[in-house]
């Protein structure tokens, strides 16, 4: 029998690192045994240390869902009780700097290394940490540089031997550093930001370039060469809008607009029917109409079928009203011919229209070919 | 007959528009950069140039102003490979008389070529939309005279929307009962007023892409 374990995944809410919950979750243990034989083993010479360490820098975390926040939680103060940590430390030091100098060496080696990883943990864990107020990684650092500059006052003050003198240096230094870190660290980080960003624009107009000058006039061209309302024609023009979106609009975000939605339809429409669809928009649409776009959608529709060619949509947003007309070049039609079970044009258009509280036109187009719907929706505000 | 000459960089686009034109048209040379263009037009004296807006070495418009002095005998007409106003309304400005899209079959732009040699200008639906746009018809701005160049006249107005709806001139003339030299006339009077007019909205765009 083989036992299905779950994958050795990293949760991002956690105490420390996640990896004790990793762990029992993947052996199928109680996450309190694994926490007492991590640190049964840790005492013993480190080793349970050493594991803890190396599952955390190699175990992935679990990936993130699209609704969660990306960024790990950890629910342990591990910062504030090193700088605690340290803090002692700095006591120790003040009560033997005179007496013990071996003891006082170590207490200010104790304190750098302690207060030392509390900042990086705050730099480098802390601040993308949801969980923690906003205040917290600059009162460790606060109370990391006071004790570092306290330390090296004292030691230096207290006619240290002579490396106590130079740990005292070192302690006020690193007390400086500290208070400098967080700006260094932001700093490099807007730079690297601005790099990759501009590294990125720079391969992206490339691409843009060059797919313009290849791809798109190709294209062009094969629309050009297999007609217009061939199915290769189609593809290509298609495939050329797609690129276009990509290559000009990039990551800017979709705004859904009367315009663009009338588009994205015929865009769909023109795949599934021998049609092109020219939409034209004038003026800035406020408000899309759902009643007004399943109409539009109909008689675009309508047209694709029973037209197809060329079909032209003009949308005119104002103030006041928005119009949309539809127009094709097919045989045409007289509304009153239209048999009356024929739900298209009837329930579909003029009925959603009026329903809507605007209205629907249907006649024959420019110079008695074709048909041109008409719709008219007042703006109500 | 129509005597015209091609400038678009890429050889396949050129032999593949060559073949397609219909023999109201002769096409007397191809170029494929701004400089063999110029030379060319220069030597030549086509009645229409079809240009493309970009060329490796500039665009569309650069060869218009560098050819500037031939203007009244040569006429541009631009083929883009977008349909989109930024792409156009530079090579408009700098002197062209209309633009047509590459994906135009090769009747379509006979027919284009033919009515820019005989001083017509050639509006496409995108074209009449972004006008309507730009010189704030849709906002209900309205020029008091015909002599004012920064809006359009109530009837400059109809015809651009008739011609946005997809309307050809010949339909446009039906519609609002007048002749097809009239909305003619008023295209190119749409025309002039685009490539003279100081409205910011044409200015503020083109200052941004350097072209003035």
């Amino acid at each position: 029998m083989t036992i299905v374990r779950e994958p050795l995944l990293r949760p991002r809410t956690s105490v420390v690192g996640g990896v004790a919950l990793a762990l029992a979750a993947h052996l199928g243990m109680r996450v309190t045994v694994v926490r007492f034989w991590l640190i049964v083993t840790a005492l013993a010479g480190g080793a349970g240390l050493l594991l803890y360490l190396w599952l955390w820098a190699l175990v992935p975390l679990v990936p993130a869902r699209v609704d969660e926040a990306t960024a790990p939680r950890r629910s342990a103060p591990v910062a504030a009780l090193l700088v605690g940590l340290g803090a002692v430390a700095a006591i120790v030091c003040f009560s033997t700097v005179r007496s013990e100098d071996e003891t006082a060496s170590g207490a200010i080696l104790a304190l750098m290394a302690l207060s030392g990883l509390a900042v990086v943990w705050t730099l480098l864990l802390d601040r993308t940490d949801p969980g923690r107020p906003s205040r917290y990684g600059l009162w460790v650092r606060g109370v990391a540089s006071v004790s570092f500059l306290l330390v090296g006052l004292v030691t230096l003050l207290s006619r240290p031997s002579a490396l106590n003198a130079v740990l005292g240096v070192a302690a006020l230094v690193c007390g400086i550093a500290v208070v400098v870190a967080p700006r260094v660290v932001t700093l490099w980080a807007e730079l690297q930001a601005s790099q990759t960003a501009r590294v990125r624009e720079v391969q992206r107009a490339e691409i843009a370039a060059h797919l313009h000058d290849s791809v798109l006039q190709t294209l062009a061209l094969i629309q050009n060469r297999a007609g217009a309302s061939s199915e290769v024609a189609r593809i290509a023009r298609a495939q050329e809008r797609e690129l276009r979106d990509w290559l000009f609009t990039g990551s800017a975000p979709v705004d859904t607009d009367l315009a663009s939605e009338l588009r994205e339809l015929a865009a769909s429409i023109e795949l599934d029917y021998a049609v092109r669809i020219d939409v034209v928009a004038v003026g800035t649409s406020h408000s899309t109409s759902s009643a007004l776009v399943a109409a539009a959608r109909e008689a675009m529709l309508n047209a694709a079928r029973h037209a197809g060619g060329e079909v032209s949509v003009y949308l005119e947003s104002t103030e006041s009203a928005t119009d949309v007309f539809v127009r094709d070049r097919g045989p045409g039609l007289v509304l009153a011919d239209v048999p009356d079970d024929r739900l298209g044009i009837r329930e579909s258009i003029i009925g959603r229209m009026s329903r809507a509280g605007g209205s629907a036109t249907v006649k024959p187009g420019a110079s008695g070919s074709g048909t041109e719907v008409h719709l008219h929706l007042e703006v109500t505000s | 007959m129509t005597t015209v000459v091609i400038v678009d960089d890429h050889s396949i686009f050129r032999s593949g528009l060559r073949a397609d034109l219909d023999d109201t048209v002769s096409v007397l040379g191809e170029a494929a950069t701004v400089e063999e263009a110029v030379a060319l037009i220069a030597s030549l004296e086509p009645q229409v140039v079809l240009l493309d807006v970009h060329l490796p070495d500039g665009s569309g418009a650069d060869v218009i102003t560098r050819s500037a002095a031939l203007l009244d005998r040569v006429r541009f007409l631009a083929l883009s490979v977008s349909d989109s106003a930024e792409d156009v309304v530079g090579v408009i400005r700098a002197g062209a008389r209309g633009y047509i899209t590459k994906g135009s079959s090769g009747a379509e732009v006979s027919r284009a070529v033919g009515a820019v040699a005989s001083g017509d200008a050639v509006f496409s639906p995108r074209l009449a939309g972004f006008v309507l746009d730009a010189f704030g018809a849709v906002a209900g701005e309205q020029a008091a005279s015909d002599t004012e160049i920064d809006r359009l006249s109530a009837r400059e107005q109809e015809v651009m929307r008739l011609i946005a709806r997809g309307y050809a001139y010949k339909e446009v003339a039906t519609e609002l009962f007048i002749s097809i030299k009239t909305v003619e006339t008023h295209v190119s009077a749409v025309l002039r007023k685009l490539q003279l007019s100081s409205r910011h909205e044409l200015t503020a765009w083109a200052l941004e892409r350097k072209l003035l």
